[in-house]
């Protein structure tokens, strides 16, 4: 194979396959990939630079804002942080009110992530019933939060809503709904050639492979290494509430697939085991604003796997530094070695199949990329541009 | 025993001098401050026992330098945060590439952000910034404030 063979094709910032913009720019011989290089950035908002600029209330919106599938992980992430370092103990009702708002939450991305991976192969009908039956986790969530996205139950020391016992019986209607059709998805996953051809030893990523380019959650988990930030690092209520690590030994989409499918229904028996011994009490504690100086490392199993915050505080009102590592930058190098020596025709679904979460990863920075230009995206610059271009025409 | 305490003694035994502060905070979580001449060894021997998740790692912007954070996991669980400080003009470091190769994004996330040199990287080109953005500007150093940055960029674009 003479170099002079190989093609190269960009992949992105758009493209129908990428739900949002990324770049990867494949290296293929024939049908075959050879080498892959991702060029992330396209959603970066300088989130990080943003956090020192904020206090540490208005940062748990910010938190919230990092990504609008895990909304909910980031600020348990985020205030777990702060509660270290202000060395507050939140009240046990709160802790099970994270875990079952983390549980829905879970139970969402993965119907999410179900459908996606269902569109990718081609399978638009597959899609149109998982979303269509998401729906009933969406409306619980509205129904405990009042919000189909941000959901801001989080708050330093605490929750901020009760889930009243009037409306855990509409939730466990809603959950016994989602693990009947959770089983019957997984049956026809199963047995439907369609999925089996398109998924089945491909996209392929060895335990071995998996761990030394440091994979996290699902991705991990279907390469067959037992690995969840629940378990082994417990935060909120985790350690209190018992629940299966789902693995699979496939190393395949199809086992991401199947390892997915199997959180939902243990997501669901976490919940209704929450639901049932949720302890009396308060819902917060209240907390200083300022911070005494220190340092924290945070971290939550999020949907995408394990997300890690860091956070220095200087004894202000405002973090000296705030450090975001989302689960899908942990995946990307894991990602790359699944491509190379698959087909072309598989890159959909192989990217999809670590769930990718680009506002998630690309959050540090200030600026912009569009149309080759570089934008600070505050209003008063903004106005000054259109206005400039206005006088132009 | 507690099982950090005990990983903090093996560090001590192993690295001796080059280890300037250790702590455990609470449980699952310790923090080491070491050398920097000490990295490559020190990732070495953690990874032989047990550290072979690196979650990230993190720089911080400190008034004589920069310092550098290598977030470790042992089996998913003990989170060990290596720190180490090199200087602010002309900061370099070994890669840890060779090693973990996981941390090849990192590494060069820490490089745009920080311009800390991983020497012995093999790809340092722009990961997260546009290519356009003006050399040895490191957006996430405490000099360049937001005010700083916009002027940078709205000079350049409007050929000021």
């Amino acid at each position: 194979m003479s170099y002079g063979s190989m093609i190269k094709v960009p992949f992105g910032p758009q493209h129908p396959a990428l739900k949002e913009p990324e770049h990867f720019l494949f290296e293929i011989d024939g049908d075959i990939i050879v080498n892959v290089k991702p060029r992330i950035g396209y959603n970066h908002r300088g989130i990080e630079k943003a956090f020192e600029r904020r206090t540490y209330i208005q940062n748990i919106y910010l938190a919230e804002r990092i990504c609008g599938i895990c909304s909910d992980a980031h600020t348990t992430c985020y205030t777990q942080a702060i509660e270290e370092l202000l060395d507050v103990e939140v009240p046990p009702r709160a802790r099970y009110i994270r875990v079952i708002v983390a549980e829905l939450e879970r139970i969402h991305s993965h119907s999410l992530w179900l459908g996606i991976a269902a569109h990718e192969i081609g399978f638009d009908t597959l899609f149109m019933h998982l979303w269509r039956d998401r729906e009933a986790v969406m409306d619980v969530l509205e129904l405990v939060s009042g919000n189909r996205v941000h959901y801001a139950m989080n708050t330093i020391g605490g929750v901020r809503r009760e889930i009243a016992s009037e409306i855990i019986p509409k939730i466990i209607g809603s959950l016994d709904f989602l693990e009947k059709r959770t089983k019957y998805y997984m049956k026809v996953l199963r047995s439907e050639q369609t999925v089996l051809k398109r998924t089945v030893d491909i996209g392929v990523l060895k335990p071995e492979d998996a761990v030394e380019l440091c994979a996290v959650g699902p991705t991990l988990r279907a390469s067959g290494v037992k690995n969840d930030v629940r378990r082994d690092d417990p935060y909120a209520a985790y350690d209190e509430i018992p629940f299966n690590i789902v693995t699979d030994d496939g190393c395949d989409v199809f086992s991401r697939i199947l390892v997915r499918c199997g959180e939902i229904l243990e997501s669901i028996n976490m919940i209704r085991y929450a639901l049932d011994h949720m302890p009396s009490g308060m819902l917060r504690v209240r907390v200083p604003m300022a911070v005494k100086p220190g340092e924290a490392v945070s971290r939550v199993e999020a949907p995408r796997g394990e997300l890690i915050h860091y956070v220095k505080s200087n004894g202000s009102t405002r973090p000296e530094r705030y450090k975001v590592r989302s689960p899908t930058l942990a995946n990307i190098p894991a990602l790359c070695k699944m491509l190379i020596g698959q087909h072309v025709a598989d890159i959909p679904i192989i990217l999809a199949g670590i769930d990718p979460c680009f506002a998630c990863m690309d959050r540090l920075v200030f600026v912009d990329v569009k149309t080759n230009k570089k934008k600070a995206l505050d209003f008063e610059s903004f106005r000054k541009i259109v206005r400039k271009q206005r006088e132009l025409l | 025993m507690r099982r950090e305490d005990k990983i903090t003694a093996e560090m001590q035994e192993k690295l001796k001098e080059k280890i300037i502060a250790i702590e455990v905070p609470r449980e699952r979580r310790i923090f080491a401050y070491i050398k920097t001449e000490a990295l490559k060894e020190s990732i070495k021997f953690l990874k032989d026992i047990g550290f072979k998740h690196l979650s990230t790692i993190t720089g911080v912007d400190v008034e004589d330098g920069i310092e550098l954070i290598y977030h470790l996991a042992l089996d998913g669980s003990i989170e060990l945060s290596l720190r180490l400080k090199v200087q602010k003009d002309d900061p370099r470091v070994p890669t840890i590439t060779d090693i973990i190769p996981g941390a090849v994004l990192y590494e060069r996330e820490v490089h745009e952000m920080f311009g800390v040199n991983f020497e012995g990287h093999p790809d340092l080109s722009p990961l997260i910034l546009p290519e356009e953005w003006p050399r040895n500007i490191y957006p996430l150093r405490k000099k360049h404030t937001l005010e700083h940055l916009k002027n940078l960029i709205f000079k350049k674009e409007d050929g000021e």
